[in-house]
């Protein structure tokens, strides 16, 4: 990580690119949203899908289970009617031969169980019109039978062999009949198999696609996830890789401007003192000019005495008053100079000096201030009032004064004439700042001039009084010195409240890095 | 005490307008021992280490220095009389513009004798002048090393 890439052009573009990326990763979020939305939806469709799939090929299943059931049914009936007709048959034999049937039972038992079958059935098959309609031939054919089986047990005699003939064909009509009821049951029975099967093949066809799909959707799922848990964890790094890059921006850029200020500070004090030498030269030699106009007018007198002729008006005027007013002249722009120079070198100073907090009552403090002042305000009479409740801050005590002292003077210079002067000064505590309020009923500063007169050598309104334009720039250099601010709210002849800002505990590691430059 | 021995003031001022100021001031106060003015570190350390008339080879000296001058630092000079050399106990008066504390108390740590700061106002500045010429009238300058 180079850290001349983010000094220079890497701070410019943070805020776009945290945009950026915040806008990234909230479609991100939304596109995830969707997907993990969409997949789940899909699942539990998919598993829904299969359970209801499940459910109608289990029903399906069961149906054709009692179906099957229900052919093996049929077919034990159709069974019973060719036993039953065997037994029928036994029985007559039996009873023509007065012997008893191989089953024992009765002809009449026999055809009753018969009929039963029959009609069971009947029954059963009341869904298929084929055997329906079997079921009725075969009625007709029993019925026909039974009344033959009868005829030749009532009659106790063997019948004609036509009859016989008869009864024979009719049997054998009956049992072919049940045999073709039979095979249709039969191929009933395997295409009812066959339908079994091929619903529990396509039950577990439908089983291993959903089983696929669920799978399929929890793999996707989870990679989705995983994906996006690493993009979110990458996106996290970048953001603190981001965070601490800012930090040190930060701090490099506080380096910086620590520097810059150094620099101005230094820079201002070399200027200040290499302004100054020359200075001493102009004074000095403007000085040994005025020393020399005494000789100089003692001989105009002298000549003017002995040969008047040789005296020129402008010689006269030059010695009298051009030197003297050119000299007054140099003489008061080098002091005005040598002011203006002091001022800087002050100010300058005023940003090298160590900042000692101590703990302060601002009560005493202005009290401290008006009592130095107190000869002038008694001189104005004007009324100075200090709130009876006063903040209580950590800050430098020598700067404090100086501000509350330049704030107050200044109250005291800039007042309306014929109008009696009123100063209150005041300060209030809210969220770890405290504002001092040093408010008066003077002549007031146009809104124009709000920001000018906090610059150095910058004045407003009539230029009656003496002063350079110094204090308030020095006021502010002061408060920014602590932490602070200062403003001011005014208008042309409605006096003046000027506000200081100040941390009410002054910031340490600031005072402790100009403490190790010193 | 050699008392027939002049003593030489050697000035190191790279203000032309400066030395003539203060060598005017201390004719005033009614000083006549030779100034000798330099203008620049180089030379001026030439003259106090080298040149035969210089004080390190004959006769003692008291130096006037002013700490800004263009080739080398006027507390370099100051380190260098007061260190190890014939010129150790040679009075030094440092006569500047600065008036920084810090630079002030670096100038005595050095073994500077008087520091004056140049008042910009010329009577002040003249005034001081004269206080240094009755001050160098009345100093003992001690000889510079046997030889």
């Amino acid at each position: 990580m180079s850290t001349s890439a983010l000094g220079s052009g890497g701070t410019s573009h943070y805020p776009r690119g945290m945009a950026n990326e915040a806008i990234r990763e909230r479609r991100g979020e939304r596109q995830f949203g969707r997907t993990v939305l969409l997949l789940v939806t899909l699942g539990f469709a998919a598993v829904l899908a299969a359970g209801l799939f499940a459910a109608t090929v289990l029903l399906r299943g069961q149906d054709q289970a009692q179906w099957v059931d229900h052919t093996h049914q049929v077919e034990r009936q159709v069974m019973a009617i060719r036993l039953t007709l065997e037994e029928m048959r036994s029985a007559r034999r039996g009873e023509v031969l007065r012997i008893a049937g191989d089953s024992g039972a009765t002809y009449a038992d026999a055809s009753a169980r018969f009929f039963r079958a029959i009609d069971s059935v009947g029954r059963l098959t009341v869904d298929n019109p084929l055997q329906q309609r079997n079921v009725a031939r075969m009625r007709v054919l029993a019925k026909r039978l039974d009344s033959m089986f009868a005829a030749s047990l009532l009659s106790g005699t063997a019948l004609s062999t036509e009859s016989e003939r008869e009864r024979q064909a009719t049997a054998s009509q009956v049992q072919m009949l049940a045999n073709r009821m039979l095979a249709e049951e039969v191929r009933l029975l395997d295409i009812r198999t066959a339908a079994q099967r091929e619903s529990i093949r396509i039950f577990f066809v439908v089983l291993a696609v959903c089983g696929g799909l669920v799978a399929f959707v929890g793999f996707g799922s989870v990679w989705v996830i995983r994906r996006y848990t690493q993009e979110l964890k990458t996106s996290g790094d970048q953001l603190q890789l981001l965070n601490d890059n800012l930090e040190l921006a930060v701090a490099e850029r506080t380096t910086d401007l620590q520097r810059a200020n150094d620099e101005i500070q230094r820079f201002a004090y070399i200027v200040s003192h290499d302004l100054r030498s020359p200075l001493v030269n102009v004074m000095g030699f403007t000085a040994e000019l005025d020393a020399s106009i005494k000789p100089l007018t003692a001989l105009i007198e002298k000549v003017d005495e002995q040969l008047p002729e040789l005296v020129t008006n402008e010689a006269r005027l030059a010695v009298t008053e051009d030197l003297p007013e050119s000299i007054g002249f140099i003489r008061t722009s080098t002091q005005k100079m040598d002011r203006l120079i002091n001022a800087i070198l002050r100010l300058s100073r005023e940003g090298r000096r160590t900042i000692t907090p101590e703990r302060l009552d601002m009560g005493l403090v202005a009290r401290g201030v008006v009592d130095n002042l107190q000869h002038r305000i008694d001189e104005l009479g004007v009324a100075v009032r200090i709130a009876s409740s006063m903040p209580v801050l950590t800050s430098d005590r020598l700067a404090i004064d100086q501000i509350l002292s330049n704030l107050v003077e200044n109250a005291i210079k800039y007042l309306k004439p014929g109008r009696p002067g009123e100063i209150d000064i005041s300060g209030s505590i809210a969220h770890g700042r405290a504002v001092i309020a040093v408010k008066d009923n003077g002549r007031g500063i146009e809104p124009r001039d709000h920001e000018r007169v906090f610059d150095l050598f910058r004045r407003s309104g009539m230029q009656d009084q003496p002063g350079e334009g110094i204090g308030l720039a020095h006021v502010r250099a002061l408060a920014y010195r602590l932490g602070g601010t200062i403003n001011v709210e005014s208008e042309l002849d409605k006096g003046a409240i000027f506000r200081v800002n100040l941390p009410v505990r002054f910031a340490g590691e600031k005072a402790k890095d100009e403490e190790s430059d010193a | 005490m050699n008392a027939t021995q002049a003593v030489n003031i050697v000035m190191i001022e790279d203000d032309e307008g400066h030395a003539r100021l203060i060598e005017k001031n201390i004719r005033r106060a009614g000083i006549s021992n030779p100034i000798h003015h330099f203008l620049d570190g180089t030379s001026a350390l030439h003259f106090l280490y080298e040149d035969p008339e210089g004080p390190a080879k004959s006769g003692p000296a008291l130096i006037l220095l002013d700490l800004n001058l263009p080739d080398m630092s006027g507390t370099d000079i100051l380190a260098k009389i007061k260190g190890e050399g014939p010129l150790k106990r040679a009075p030094v008066v440092v006569l500047t513009t600065t008036d920084d504390k810090v630079e002030i108390q670096r100038c005595y740590d050095l073994g500077c004798n008087v520091y004056i700061t140049k008042p910009v106002n010329y009577e002040s500045f003249a005034d001081a002048i004269r206080q240094l010429g009755l001050f160098l009238s009345v100093i003992q300058v001690p000889d510079v090393a046997e030889h």
